[in-house]
């Protein structure tokens, strides 16, 4: 056993002050989740609960139909991530393997769209969207998801991952009469595994948290997403904070079981902008 | 899709005359996906911004009559300054501490404690809140009349204190909300960075002596510069676009306090049942050039310093 | 051959012209946006045929959500499938009129729509809808049923414009036990904001630390309630007769006694005795109900959730609403919303249904139920007889402020000012109010840089509609 120098001792001092304010929401959260009117709407409030008031979690389905919303979320994320997936996989691989006229301009064009604030265009958007009447209905769904098709980030990822593969490679599937489409599907996608990952990652994360989008343009509660929809149970019930936070921790409970159990899964796909 | 294009090989075996035809045209096919995505929603909708920043609207929001420069000759005022001020200073308390926060969280964890895995897991779960759910986390907390922050503060006899209502409070407590949020993600990149460092470099400067600060400073620090670098970009540029974290916080109050630019925008254009379209696009366009001068400025200046491997 | 393939072409560009004036015919019913017919009032007849579906879009939450769906369930069950309609929620008033903006703009309103007070000038402007006094005039509907000084807000020229739904008058509530325990008489409200200043001093609470435990006075930096001790003081809010002789051309809280409010309540929050929760009504309402503040400024309709909410802890007391002086005379204004019928893109039948809907609603009986199942007060004048006894005698807060809305004389400051870009006029008294509160600006200049700040707006607005 390693004896315990005072250096090692003050590491331990300066992390656990510094890991009291990052838990203390976390905590928070959940504690109040549990919390009836008693401990939150009185002054002053309880730190911890005095009782464990599940009613929150039933009332809170009640007052909004959060199972809806986590529906329209996941639905809204999916598409996007599975169309950006995709969409980048086909750009990466013309941009890596194919010759064509103007790469240096097309792909200059992918890199000026990483530039443009999506605020910038936001106003744009949302008149066209309402224009081709897409924040009707069903309809929604297609409103949400069709400025997320694609991306530039995504493409050049995976362009990076398809470059380490060997030129001969190509030149051997192409002469073999396998193709590209088949070299493609078979080969490079089933070896990029880790960066299609990484990058499937990242957009369902940014899909899921969205919004400044969700919150213009959806109409009906129906379609709410969740984000939004925890956004006003909270301004709709603030007089009700055990309400609020069982609806927070409802939606938490996806994400925080990634972060738990998941982390390094999503380490390479958060950090792949970093490691050139 | 289509069908499989094999590039076939002719009995003559010339590929070479069909293969590059083909292999445009394949590959204009491989990009029609995404560029049609980008021309639809991109860079259309950016002519159109500036389309939409030189006319007025009519009552409903539709674009009117054109009136020149005028929505841009309206920003030169003192209190436009002050949202580009508000929302630089915003980018600065949110950024800064976040980044150095992460990075001392990080180089403690480093130093060969038991427990780091759980450690880390612990600093990295607010990134499993999105900015919708911790904003409405912090929005509780910071209630004015039954908040448990002020609770604390008044069980240790403390006054209490108007988070969201004092004008030079706002902007510093929701800052401190963002730099919360964000401090996760990036105790994760950095955590990454660190393992990336190859185990030899640092063993030989230990073998050197170096512990502690001096092994931070001389090697962890150095060779973590690309994350760091990476990191500042990136949260300059998410900083600049905040915006839920201030519609459910504060709505750009109290007095402007928090009233940044895209906060701006969304007020100019879908708040209080104004539809300005006209004065947010021209916003809008200098929230473009701002992105792109920072973008600019952080890859001349930055870039240069970075360690790279 | 070429002769042929021309007769064939021009063939088939008739064939492609009829198609696309079909489809676009159907599409939106009558497309003559904006002529007289289709803001006319169709009689009953238009409705003998198959089911009539309206959409009626509101913003309602909670327990009114509730009853707006009661009311819904019970028009749809008394008109046996022949009218349907289907509420639906659009967030609040400032989403329901954001997201109306850009139905007119794609062509697909609603045909019935319930918008807030403030949003009078521009559903009157924007020319989609069906004024209310025709469908009026049309079914000699009992105008005199509706209380005047409610129907004064959205009537122009004497003519009602839409149909008012649900109206809240604002209060002063008080804290009962926080009266007792300073030694103060509950029963005796203050009258003016400068009785409430003295007895805030009274009510406030210190502990042994020095640290407040309760503030004498609380609320919401909300606009509306300027807007209301505006009118009390029989002062118009903004020009040319509070914009019903013509266009309003600027807001007027910039008015002495705008400032004065503005000051007095800055003067609090800096003594100490008024506690500044911001301008979510939550949070001031949320510090009411907790107890931590004496005496505070709300709509009616936010009762009984107090009461509910005090059961235990304290007494909920309520007092008219304050003045700025003993001099003023006025009332406050009848705000809340109103319901108005789009013509522009629907059907006879729709337009009637919506109509059969509103009629329905006006009547006693629902807004009885409508009463006490939100807390809002009836527009109809029938409906006070109709209450339950017990319930009257549960909530007798409410019965004073009917009666006292009853009582009042409709006047030009009360109707409330007419504004197209009002909402955003709201906000910049609220600007000012919160800059005088916090002290970064003196309330003065406050309150007149917040009031210039409107008439950009304003001018654009008179531009667009003229």
């Amino acid at each position: 056993m390693r004896h315990l120098r005072p250096g090692r001792i003050v590491v331990y001092v300066v992390l656990t002050l510094a890991l009291i304010p990052v838990l203390f929401p976390v905590y928070y959260a959940f504690a109040g989740s549990v919390m009836g009117p008693g401990d939150l709407a009185s002054y002053p409030p309880a730190l911890i609960p005095s009782g464990l008031h599940w009613r929150n979690f039933t009332d809170v389905f009640t007052t909004v139909p959060l199972g809806r919303f986590y529906l329209n979320s996941a639905v809204q994320a999916g598409v996007i991530t599975l169309a950006q997936v995709v969409t980048s996989i086909l750009a990466a691989y013309a941009f890596a393997f194919l010759r064509m006229p103007a790469r240096a301009a097309t792909f200059a064009l992918f890199l000026a769209t990483l530039m443009v604030p999506w605020e910038t265009i936001i106003i744009p958007n949302y008149l066209a969207i309402s224009d081709w009447g897409l924040t009707r209905g069903g309809l929604t769904y297609l409103g949400l998801v069709l400025p997320f098709l694609a991306s530039a980030f995504g493409t050049f990822l995976l362009r990076q991952a398809f470059l380490q593969f060997p030129t001969e490679l190509r030149d051997a599937a192409v002469i073999d009469g396998c193709g590209h489409w088949r070299l493609l599907w078979r080969v490079i996608v089933p070896l990029s595994k880790p960066s299609i990952a990484a990058v499937g990652v990242y957009v369902f994360l940014s899909a899921w948290n969205q919004y400044f989008w969700p919150l213009i343009l959806i109409r009906d509660t129906e379609y709410q997403t969740l984000q939004i929809g925890i956004s006003q149970l909270n301004d709709a019930e603030a007089a009700q904070p055990g309400l609020i936070l069982a609806g927070v921790a409802l939606s938490l409970l996806p994400t925080l079981a990634v972060v738990i159990f998941g982390q390094r899964y999503i380490v390479r796909g958060l950090t792949a902008g970093a490691l050139r | 899709m289509s069908p499989p294009l094999v590039v076939e090989r002719s009995p003559s075996g010339a590929t070479t005359t069909s293969g590059p035809r083909r292999e445009r045209a394949l590959s204009w096919l491989l990009l029609l996906p995404s560029v049609a995505v980008f021309a639809l929603f991109i860079f259309w909708p950016l002519g159109r911004t500036l389309y939409l920043s030189t006319h007025g609207n009519d009552i409903f929001g539709a674009p009117g009559a054109y009136v020149g420069l005028d929505h841009y000759a309206d920003m030169l005022s003192a209190s436009f300054a002050g949202i580009l001020a508000t929302t630089a200073l915003f980018t600065l308390i949110s950024v800064l501490p976040a980044v150095l926060g992460a990075l001392l969280v990080v180089l403690l964890l480093e130093s060969r404690i038991r427990g780091v895995r759980v450690l880390r897991t612990a600093f990295a779960l607010p990134f499993a809140f999105s900015v919708a759910t911790a904003s409405v986390v912090f929005a509780v907390i910071y209630n004015p009349a039954i908040g448990i922050a002020n609770g604390l503060l008044g069980a240790v006899g403390v006054d209490r204190v108007d988070w969201l209502t004092d004008p030079s409070i706002a902007l510093p407590a929701v800052g401190a909300a963002t730099v919360w949020m964000n401090l996760g993600y990036n105790v994760l990149v950095l955590s990454a960075g660190v393992a990336a460092i190859p185990q030899e470099v640092v063993e030989a400067a230990r073998l050197d002596g170096a512990t502690g600060w001096r092994l931070a400073t001389g090697i962890t620090i150095p060779l973590l510069s690309p994350q760091l670098f990476f990191l500042v970009v990136v949260s300059t540029i998410h900083a600049l676009q905040s915006f839920g974290q201030i519609h459910i916080l504060t709505k750009g109050g109290p007095d402007d306090a928090t009233s940044t630019l895209v906060y701006s925008i969304y007020e100019r254009a879908f708040a209080y049942g104004s539809s300005d379209f006209g004065a947010a696009s021209a916003q809008a366009v200098v929230l473009l050039l701002i992105m792109l001068a920072c973008t600019a400025v952080q890859f001349g200046i930055l870039e240069r310093r970075v360690h790279y491997r | 051959m070429a002769h042929s393939r021309l007769r064939r072409t021009s063939r088939a560009v008739v064939a492609l012209l009829t198609a696309t004036a079909l489809v676009s015919g159907c599409g939106s019913g009558s497309d003559d946006g904006g002529s007289s017919d289709a803001l006319d009032a169709p009689g009953a007849e238009v409705l003998d045929g198959s089911k009539t579906t309206v959409e009626f879009w509101h913003a309602m939450k909670g327990a009114n959500a509730a009853a707006v769906d009661k009311l819904v369930a019970d028009f749809n069950a008394a008109n046996g499938g022949k009218v349907e309609v289907k509420a639906v929620y659009q967030g609040n008033y400032d989403e329901t009129i954001a997201k109306y903006k850009a139905s007119v703009q794609q062509k697909n309103t609603p045909a019935l729509i319930q918008v807030y007070d403030i949003g009078t000038r521009f559903m009157v402007d924007s020319k989609q809808v069906v004024p209310m006094h025709r469908f009026i005039e049309k079914d000699g509907f009992p105008l005199a049923d509706i209380e005047p000084n409610i129907a004064s807000y959205y009537s122009i020229d004497g003519k009602l414009w839409s149909m008012p739904f649900n109206t809240s008058t604002p209060l002063l509530y008080l804290n009962k036990e926080a009266f007792e325990s300073a030694g103060l008489d509950p029963t005796k409200p203050p009258k003016t904001l400068t009785e409430i200043g003295e007895l805030a001093r009274k009510l406030t609470v210190k502990d042994a630390s020095g640290k407040t435990t309760r503030y004498g006075f609380g609320a919401a930096i909300y606009g509306w309630l300027l807007e209301q001790l505006l009118a009390t003081d029989g002062k118009e809010y903004c020009d040319n007769g509070n914009g019903r002789q013509k266009l309003a051309s600027r807001v007027q809280f910039d008015q002495p006694a705008a400032v004065q409010v503005a000051q007095w309540w800055a003067d609090l929050v800096k003594n100490g005795y008024a506690t500044n929760t911001g301008r979510k009504t939550d949070d001031a309402q949320a510090a009411f109900k907790a107890g931590t503040v004496a005496m505070h400024l709300e709509s009616t309709s936010v009762l009984r959730g107090y009461v509910d909410a005090a059961a235990g802890k304290f007494t909920v007391l309520t007092a008219p609403y304050p003045k700025i002086s003993d001099a003023s005379t006025g009332g406050p204004i009848i705000g809340g919303a109103s319901l108005w019928i789009n013509g522009v893109g629907h059907s006879a039948a729709e337009k009637r249904a919506a109509w059969e809907f509103v009629k329905f609603a006006a009547g006693a009986t629902p807004q009885a139920q409508w009463h006490t199942g939100t807390g809002y007060v009836p527009i109809n004048v029938k409906a006070m007889e109709q209450i339950d006894k017990a319930w009257t005698a549960k909530y007798p807060q409410f019965r004073t402020a009917v009666d006292q809305l009853h009582a009042l004389p409709p006047s030009v400051a009360s109707a409330g000012c007419l504004l197209g870009v009002m909402p955003q006029a709201r906000k910049a008294s609220e600007d000012g109010l919160e800059a005088a509160i916090v002290g970064t600006k003196p309330a003065e200049q406050a309150m007149k840089e917040a009031a210039a700040s409107v008439t950009a707006a304003i001018d654009s607005y008179n531009t667009s509609v003229r």
